[in-house]
């Protein structure tokens, strides 16, 4: 289906009405699941993935495949991140049954756990695993940008150390690569509809700075559009983390309220601003 | 599973300290390749790239096959990477493990999704028949840096490959014997190459170019640029690690476009002294059945 991107020129308004600086819906949520040791939900947009984090614990039986992708494991003096995907066979139009040993899933974990692996104090858990497991529910792409922030959300519910929030998000550039038009707006965030037309990159942050921690570009696209995409990227990558911090001091401010977290445990150190 | 030993805490430390001066232990520059060697094989589509120590071996091939019925179109291509213990220990045959998965996606994406090879010129009868392209690529010796000398192996063994000429007459196809009917070249596009940094330091702040395989086992974050001579993006991957300033990774990208513009000069550079050798009796021109659209 073509993308009737000479709307886009008329009224500057995106296929879902977005100005090109605007990020979709944000929503998330942490502590979801009683059980898990970290645990949350994240939508953007249509796409709504849920992110269980168990860990850091004992190195369990090894299920071969992905939780070898990080080296060491048991023996390693740091923790393994092991990252491990499903998508739900009604999370997108068509219903594709995904194997075990889809490349694509397997990229993404590996991305994921590597990514996270740089960002947690993973030094302080010798000889352990921390387990991610993400589920997607539903695909409006942005998912490997989704995938990141849930898994974030989570470690930091799981209370493991970590340097600051991962926080990911998508841009893309008007018109394709085809067209070398030096007036194309980039874009950010991008839905399903628009990563299948045009050029877009997945990156991620590492907190309020503007270094890179993940990258991910595949679609084709001129070298000179790359700075302003990235550049748009990296102003997203703040305003999630933004509204990731506020999530998880929101959810800290109803903990105490509800008395959750047991009183006088180090509230005076707290600093719930 | 066998792994691959680490190296030590001095060599790790004495690699490190070099780099901070910036000095390898080869004396080579940051952004220098090891020396590149391409070497094409007797038969078309096989074509075998050295960086160093490093080797890699790809051999294209072609079958006429049926095509997937959501793309009666296009041809069928597939790239097939195969990481042997001939490489390194901790391969094992049918069991990928990451480094095989991401060097596959990579190549993929590199070379397949960025539309190199015009796989709607492979289609001989629609929904019937089709030429179905397979390049099989050996990593003969990991010294590494696989991922650009594979790629590099790839786009070789294609541009040298020359598929049977078929025809198509009163619905009956007909696939000519070399000996009947020089064979015609595929369909090419553009030829998309990789450039893998490496990082250094603590904040990565170290960038360098075509790694070996102590200093990939060192190294705190890696990202692969693809490009083509004409600067066009095929993709990049930098699937974490280490984050490294947004404005670094510009720069990395246009110091690969020149890279990517070395090696396309390489290659076609190559290509004609290989279709030279190959043209001995100067009448190859007469003998294709190609001609200029």
């Amino acid at each position: 289906m073509p993308l009737d991107t000479s709307a886009y020129s008329l009224a500057l308004l995106r296929v879902d009405g977005r100005r090109w600086n605007e990020l979709r819906r944000i929503h998330a949520q942490i502590r979801t699941q009683a059980a898990a040791d970290g645990s949350s939900y994240f939508e953007m947009g249509h796409t709504k993935v849920m992110c269980v984090v168990n860990g850091p614990s004992e190195p369990g039986p090894r299920r071969g495949g992905t939780a070898a992708a990080a080296p060491g494991g048991g023996q390693s003096k740091d923790a393994e991140v092991a990252v491990s995907i499903v998508v739900a066979g009604f999370s997108s139009v068509d219903r594709k049954r995904v194997g075990r040993g889809d490349k694509r899933i397997l990229e993404l974990q590996s991305t994921i756990s590597s990514a996270l692996t740089a960002s947690l104090h993973t030094h302080l858990y010798p000889h352990s695993t921390i387990n991610i497991s993400l589920h997607v529910l539903s695909q409006d792409g942005s998912l490997l940008a989704a995938l990141i922030n849930a898994a974030t959300l989570a470690c930091v519910d799981a209370g493991i150390p970590m340097t600051d929030y991962v926080a990911a998000c998508t841009a893309g550039s008007t018109s394709t690569y085809a067209a070398n038009d030096e007036s194309a707006d980039p874009l950010l965030d991008l839905n399903h509809q628009e990563e299948q037309e045009l050029p877009g990159l997945t990156v991620a942050t590492l907190g309020d700075s503007d270094r890179v921690a993940v990258l991910v570009c595949e679609s084709r696209v001129q070298v000179g559009r790359l700075e302003g995409m990235l550049a748009v990227g990296v102003d997203g990558c703040k305003q999630v983390r933004e509204i990731l911090d506020r999530v998880v001091r929101e959810k800290g401010r109803r903990m105490l309220q509800e008395g959750t977290v047991e009183k006088g445990v180090g509230l005076d150190e707290m600093d719930m601003d | 599973m066998p792994r691959e030993a680490e190296p030590s805490l001095n060599e790790k430390q004495f690699i490190l300290q070099a780099l901070q001066e910036n000095l390898r232990l080869d004396g080579r520059q940051l952004d220098q390749y090891r020396p590149l060697e391409l070497t094409f094989g007797d038969e078309y589509g096989v074509a075998q790239v050295s960086l160093g120590k490093t080797k890699v071996f790809a051999k294209a091939s072609a079958e006429v096959t049926v095509p997937y019925t959501d793309r009666p179109l296009d041809g069928v291509f597939t790239i097939m990477t195969e990481l042997s213990p001939m490489a390194s220990p901790a391969f094992e045959v049918n069991r990928p493990n990451e480094t095989e998965v991401l060097l596959s996606r990579l190549l993929e994406k590199t070379v397949r999704r960025s539309g190199a090879l015009d796989t709607e010129s492979l289609c001989l009868v629609a929904g019937q028949k089709c030429w179905s392209v397979r390049v099989d690529v050996h990593v003969l010796s990991h010294d590494g840096n696989v991922i650009d000398a594979s790629c590099l192996a790839v786009v070789a063994a294609l541009r040298h490959f020359r598929k049977s000429d078929t025809s198509m007459e009163g619905g009956v196809l007909t696939v000519y014997t070399p000996a009947e009917r020089e064979p015609v070249p595929l369909g090419w596009l553009h030829s998309p190459f990789c450039v893998t940094w490496s990082f250094f330091g603590d904040e990565g702040e170290t960038a360098v170019l075509d790694a070996t395989r102590a200093e990939e086992q060192i190294r705190v974050g890696s990202c692969t640029i693809s490009l083509n001579r004409h600067g066009e993006i095929c993709q990049i991957a930098k699937l974490g690690g280490t984050p490294v300033e947004a404005v670094a990774l510009l720069q990395c990208t246009s110091l690969a476009l020149t890279k990517v513009k070395e090696f396309s000069t390489v290659l076609d550079r190559k290509l004609a002294e290989d279709s030279k050798r190959r043209d001995k009796s100067g009448r190859a021109a007469e003998l294709t059945a190609e001609n200029d659209r």
